[in-house]
């Protein structure tokens, strides 16, 4: 075979070398993306400026709010670890879970090499951003503080995972259900709220809590809507001397927090005497996600029953 | 004749601490996050709630319904755990046996813990667990700190530092075990807080207070003889195992009922007994009674602070008890 006429050193020599050249061509460009990938730069509610990568393909979220905004924005398919609170919608449960909100393990989150982790406050950030961003991870916090809070953490999930135009429509779609719920209460006097996170002891939403806007929007005012803070452990005597005319009882939702009947020292106040307590599902109440808006319809219509009398 | 000349000294001492305890819960029930009438609200108060003076409906109510239940419960918590640390000093002879030191808080907020997770609805069964974790984290000292020597007193401390540990890791377990919503409201109630509803356990609580410091004071002799040594106390007549039995059941009891309704409050049964007996001497006949009073008298001024500094937010109780007694017993024993 060797002495065919066919065999020519030359020849295959340089063939060799056109396939390296090629090769070499090929690959030239395949170390760079590690180094000049897209990114985009987005702030986030803690202030800071995250450089996030443009193409998202592993996110993983540390609060159930935010896996309902991922799903919800058709981005689902990319969530690759979440909660064990996050149980909606349905297939949230298949994630694979990382811990609860207030104990993630770093560990877990690291092995499941997601390129965003979105989480909600910013309670664990310092220790844990550093950590993650050694891992070339990114942090994105959101910590909304009232209803258009919650449609710009939709924007910006939309944003991260490139589905702006599903957020935007979504958060179009909550924007005009919760102007009709506005436009429905308009004329109706407001109700005074006492929003009863738990009865023991009593805690309340405060100045900071976006459920105290939630009330506002539905035709009430929180009683204690200028206190600091989002969850402060109130006081027994002002939750009675601020005589509030109705009782929100944020309860039976899947967290299941026992907090079904108002505290024992607002026995007396207008709202038991005259039977306006309500229980509020708190999946609706206490995740500032997309299901806030069926939340704030449900607290609009049992403080005004009248004006969504068809 | 020593009999007689301590009992006319318990007398005085008591009475002049029960006057200012009543003057103190008087005095406290016109301060609040809400401003009443101070007026009106003493005639109430001394009308016993029949005539309102003049308070209008709420006023009423936050001072009857609200304010004066929880001095109560306070004044009833206050007691029961200074009584229980200053028989566990005699009893232990140890200056530093204290219910909060020796894990038997602990021991109990474990039990109240078992009772909301498993009978929640049943306001008696935290009481009951609180008492049972408070016997046995008790007993479980007592039994760590006996060596082949003895009980000494480091020994005693150790024991109290590895039973508080371990209970302090089966809380955080369990908490952690709980949802998000509760474990703020829980940890909360840890630190001592005496707003929780009063109208079930506030009964429950005064009637152990008064019949476990009476049951205690009655053997106060014998506690006198016990810090002598137990050898001596037994060959001076003393029936050291059933004093033993009687102050570690009566002890947990008035621990974990006070555990039961307001968490964990420190420093309480430290501090009170120390300052009674630096100023009324060691006679367990007047410092355990003197000491009820004491404690009675340091948390209601304690939670007062705690419910109005930063009204109508609230702080919890055991922050300022331990604010308040921390730097005290630091003083005492820089003086001792």
């Amino acid at each position: 075979m060797f002495s065919s006429p066919h065999f020519q050193p030359k020849r295959l020599l340089s063939l060799a070398l056109a396939l390296l050249f090629a090769t070499a061509l090929a690959c030239a460009p395949a170390p760079k993306p590690e180094t000049v990938t897209a990114t985009q730069q987005l702030k986030d509610d803690a202030g800071r400026n995250v450089t996030l990568p443009a193409h998202v393909e592993r996110v993983i979220t540390l609060a159930p709010n935010l896996t309902e905004i991922v799903f919800a924005i058709g981005a689902g398919n990319r969530l690759v670890g979440d909660t064990s609170y996050c149980d909606y919608p349905a297939e949230a449960k298949n994630v694979a879970k990382v811990g609860d909100t207030l104990h993630p393990s770093l560990e877990r989150i690291i092995a499941l090499k997601p390129q965003v982790v979105l989480i909600s406050t910013a309670s664990q950030l310092e220790t844990f951003t550093q950590q993650l961003q050694n891992q070339n991870i990114a942090v994105f916090v959101t910590d909304p503080h009232d209803l258009d809070g919650v449609f710009r953490s939709i924007e910006q999930v939309g944003r991260i995972m490139g589905e702006e135009q599903q957020a935007n429509a979504l958060v179009q779609k909550l924007r005009d259900r919760a102007n009709a719920v506005e436009q429905a209460v308009k004329q109706e006097p407001p109700v005074r709220v006492f929003y009863q996170a738990s009865g023991e002891p009593l805690y309340t939403a405060g100045h900071d809590a976006f459920v105290t806007d939630l009330i506002r929007r539905a035709g009430g005012i929180s009683v204690t809507a200028e206190i600091p803070g989002a969850w402060p452990k109130f006081s027994n005597e002002s939750a009675l001397a601020a005589k509030p005319a109705a009782i929100i009882l944020p309860t039976g939702g899947s967290m299941g927090a026992p907090n079904s009947t108002p505290a024992e020292a607002l026995r007396s106040s207008p709202a038991v005497q005259t039977g306006r307590v309500y229980k509020i599902n708190d999946d609706h109440l206490a995740r500032p996600g997309p299901r806030v808006v069926d939340g704030l319809e449900e607290m609009a219509r049992a403080l005004h029953p009248e004006a969504f009398k068809q | 004749m020593t009999t007689r000349v301590t009992l006319r000294r318990t007398l005085i001492a008591c009475s002049a601490l029960t006057l200012a305890l009543v003057a103190a819960i008087v005095a406290m029930s016109l301060l609040g996050s809400e401003p009443l009438p101070a007026r009106a609200s003493l005639c109430a108060i001394f009308s016993a709630g029949t005539s309102p003076c003049g308070l209008s409906r709420d006023q009423y109510d936050i001072l009857f319904q609200l304010r004066l239940p929880r001095i109560l419960l306070a004044a009833a918590v206050g007691g029961s755990l200074a009584t229980a640390g200053a028989s566990y000093q005699a009893l232990l002879r140890n200056p530093l046996a204290e219910p909060y030191l020796l894990g038997v808080s602990n021991g109990a907020a474990v039990g109240t813990m078992v009772a909301l997770v498993f009978f929640g609805t049943l306001e008696w069964s935290r009481p009951v667990l609180a008492f049972g974790g408070a016997l046995i984290a008790t007993l479980a000292v007592y039994q760590l700190a006996r060596g082949r020597a003895g009980t000494t007193p480091e020994r005693l401390i150790l024991a109290g530092v590895i039973v508080t540990t371990f209970l302090s890791s089966v809380i955080v377990f369990v908490t952690t075990l709980m949802d998000a919503t509760r474990i703020r409201s829980f940890n909360f109630w840890l630190l001592g807080d005496l707003s929780g509803p009063t109208h079930t356990l506030l009964p429950i609580v005064i009637a152990i207070s008064v019949v476990g410091t009476v049951a205690l004071t009655l053997n106060a002799r014998s506690l006198n003889l016990l810090m002598l040594g137990e050898r001596d106390a037994f060959d001076l007549g003393v029936e050291v195992g059933r004093v033993r039995i009687l102050v570690f059941v009566v002890a947990s009891l008035l621990v974990g009922s006070s555990v039961a309704a307001s968490g964990s409050v420190g420093y309480v049964g430290l501090v009170v007994p120390h300052l009674v007996r630096l100023s009324l001497g060691s006679d367990n006949r007047i410092s355990i009674p003197a000491a009820a009073l004491g404690g009675a008298l340091f948390v209601i001024v304690a939670d007062t602070v705690a419910r109005t500094v930063i009204a109508p937010r609230e702080l919890p109780v055991g922050a300022i008890t331990a604010l308040i007694g921390a730097p005290l017993f630091i003083y005492l024993l820089k003086r001792v």
